[in-house]
């Protein structure tokens, strides 16, 4: 299953604004995004309740993880989206 | 200018929401409860929306982002699953959303730091849908009388969204943290305000007398006459009320952009030297007849009477693109942003509509004695300069017809918004007395990508070369002719960018009205020299990146 590990770079981590964004690509994406600090539990990316509930900071590394219909290509965009500081966002 | 300091009457604000008792009834059908759930989602969403658009205008598109968030919570897969599981576990609908909602507030707030700030959001989206399915109104607190300094348990993103900085004397809460989108507002909007005071605050009374001080983070009760003084004074209106100049004296119109007759009296208040953008939409909208052409009189009478001694620049209707005028029966266009919208539907279809709005407005030029300002009239989405020959031509033979003197003919002027008008400024300028650019379609165009597409977002910033540029092409052929430019997009009321418009030569600057007081304060720290610099360097900067860090540059 593909899968990237990325450090967060927007100063807010995965909350507000740059929450939003990730949650909306993952709504978007045809494929089933995961998504969660690794060797813990991932959880549904596409629910903004779980993921602004994973509470990560900037500078953290997490784990996102693709299964179907155009997963590497999701997965470039929510890496761009974690990789972007927030006022570029 | 910073957040500041303010003084007034305490009044309490709590949104009084009863959850607690089942509806009458004893037995509850739930899949009359599910409709319910789903009629209610569907009314605060568009709720949500319509307090986004808002915030994205009066705050700012960064801040109005936290209403995405807000839809997605709203739609979030858990949100829907708990309520579903409450209401066939037997729940009404009102008590299914409190019980569903209840278990994520608390585990947000059991953490600490920006994640116990997100369960005000929650709070927010909660309440909304309870609000729906009650038909309750919320608390209005644009209608607070002017001077308050809101008290409350907390604010929630809606609720500080219809804060108006023109009327708040500031807000203090029990709760909350500095990342809060009540203490984000506030600092955007410029409203003075403590965040997360805690238990004392409780034991201030309303109507009591309140200083709030946003630098000092403190609560005042009863000030003394010199801290009422110190605080009463950031407020000045008179120092508002100033026209801008930099520090070398080159004097900036900082006009307010206004979209209803209500909206008058905020610009005033705001101390905004007139109207730079006057939308004409709101006397077309959500009705089945066009307004008469008294009706439209009166409208503008009304605006010109607000400032006496001020310009007021009206722009024609503006139909086609997004704005649906019902009456107009638009045609359905595959890309009505490409379409059939704003002149080409005044010189078009639309020619007598057109025609009724001139006279009115020409007869309301003629009637009013003006000081020094006077109605200008200004044309939306120009292309070329047939458009504004023959808007022209029709102009000068409806104020024949009404015997308007050269001396009260209006000034006859177009937007910039699409790049042939900026590519063309020169050849459109003979045939007006100025130009105003609208930067939000303009640099869409420029862009050829939309504004709140989020793929695309990092295109549509205004510090795109190639926008400065489109700018530049306009201010050049402007000053061969000596007419005047103004601004009316969002980017004209940004103060970090005042430095740069003054450098390009912008002469006035119009905005949403709560933006007025900080963009005045950003022209008098011009200094004309450095401003032009810093154009000169950002014209010949080759990306967006490089303009954003030369205008950082010149901040620091």
């Amino acid at each position: 299953m593909p899968e990237r590990l990325v450090t967060v770079v927007p100063e807010d981590g995965i909350h507000a604004r740059p929450a939003s964004k990730f949650v909306e690509a993952a709504n978007e994406a045809a494929a089933d995004i995961r998504v969660g600090r690794p060797g813990e539990d991932l959880v549904n990316a596409a629910s903004m309740l779980s993921v602004t509930g994973l509470d990560v900071g900037p500078g953290e590394e997490v784990q996102v993880v693709a299964e179907g219909d155009g997963a590497e290509t999701a997965l470039d965009q929510l890496e761009r989206i974690l990789r972007t500081p927030e006022d570029e966002l | 200018m910073t957040p500041l300091s303010g003084v007034g009457r305490a009044v309490w604000y709590a949104p009084d929401l009863d959850t607690d008792d089942p509806p009458d009834g004893g037995s509850i059908d739930p899949s009359a409860e599910l409709a319910r759930f789903e009629s209610a989602r569907a009314d605060a969403r568009a709720a949500i929306e319509a307090d986004r658009e808002r915030a994205a205008e009066q705050v700012g598109e960064a801040e109005a982002a936290v209403f995405d968030a807000h839809v997605q919570f709203l739609d979030d897969p858990q949100v829907t699953a708990g309520v579903e599981d409450e209401i066939d576990a037997g729940a009404a609908a009102e008590q299914a959303v409190e019980r569903t909602f209840a278990g994520f507030i608390e585990q947000f707030e059991a953490s600490d730091g920006r994640m116990s700030d997100r369960a005000d959001d929650l709070r927010d989206v909660r309440d909304r849908l309870v609000r729906a399915l009650s038909g309750a109104d919320g608390v209005d607190l644009a209608a607070l009388p002017a001077g308050s300094v809101i008290l409350a348990e907390r604010l929630t993103p809606s609720d500080t969204a219809k804060l108006d900085p023109n009327r708040v004397a500031g807000f203090a809460t029990v709760a909350g943290g500095r990342t809060s989108h009540a203490a984000i507002f506030a600092r955007s909007l410029a409203i003075p305000a403590v965040v997360g005071v805690g238990e004392p605050l409780r034991d201030v009374e309303g109507g009591a007398s309140v200083a709030v001080d946003g630098v000092e983070d403190t609560v005042v009760i009863d000030p003394d006459p010199e801290t009422r003084t110190a605080a009463a004074s950031d407020d000045d209106h008179e120092r508002r009320e100033a026209p801008a100049t930099t520090t070398d004296g080159t004097s900036i119109e900082v006009a307010a952009n206004v979209g209803t007759v209500a909206d008058l009296e905020p610009a005033v208040e705001s101390g905004a030297d007139g109207i730079g953008l006057l939308r004409t939409e709101f006397l077309f909208l959500d009705r089945s007849t066009p307004p008469t052409e008294d009706e439209q009189y009166r409208a503008y009478r009304r605006a010109l009477e607000a400032f006496p001694d001020d310009r007021v620049v009206v722009r024609t209707l503006d139909a086609g693109g997004d704005k649906r005028i019902d009456f107009l029966e638009l045609p359905d266009e595959e890309n009505p942003f490409l379409g059939e919208r704003g002149v080409r539907r005044s010189l078009g279809p639309d020619a007598s509509l057109f025609e009724t709005q001139l006279r009115a407005l020409l007869r309301a030029a003629r009637d009013f004695e003006r000081g020094e300002g006077g109605l200008s009239v200004m044309l939306p989405f120009v292309t070329t300069v047939e458009e504004v020959r023959t808007a022209r031509e029709t102009f000068s033979s409806v104020a024949a017809a009404l015997d308007v003197d050269d001396a009260d003919r209006p000034e006859f002027g177009v937007m910039v918004e699409t790049p042939a008008a900026a590519l063309l400024a020169d050849a459109i300028v003979d045939h007006i007395e100025f130009f105003s650019i609208g930067t939000n379609d303009l640099t869409q165009y420029v862009m050829a990508a939309e504004r709140g597409n989020g793929r695309v977002e990092p295109l549509t910033d205004d510090r795109q070369p190639a926008v400065l540029r489109a700018i530049q092409a306009t201010v050049e052929a402007a000053e061969s002719e000596d007419v005047w430019v103004g601004m009316c997009g969002e980017m004209a009321g940004d103060p970090d960018l005042t430095p740069l418009l003054v450098g390009l030569g912008i002469d006035e600057l119009s905005m949403s009205p709560v933006a007025v007081p900080r963009v005045k304060q950003a022209v008098t720290d011009v200094r004309d020299a450095d401003a032009r610099a810093l154009a000169e360097r950002a014209l010949a900067a080759s990306t967006s990146d490089e303009v954003a860090q030369l205008i950082e540059a010149h901040r620091s």
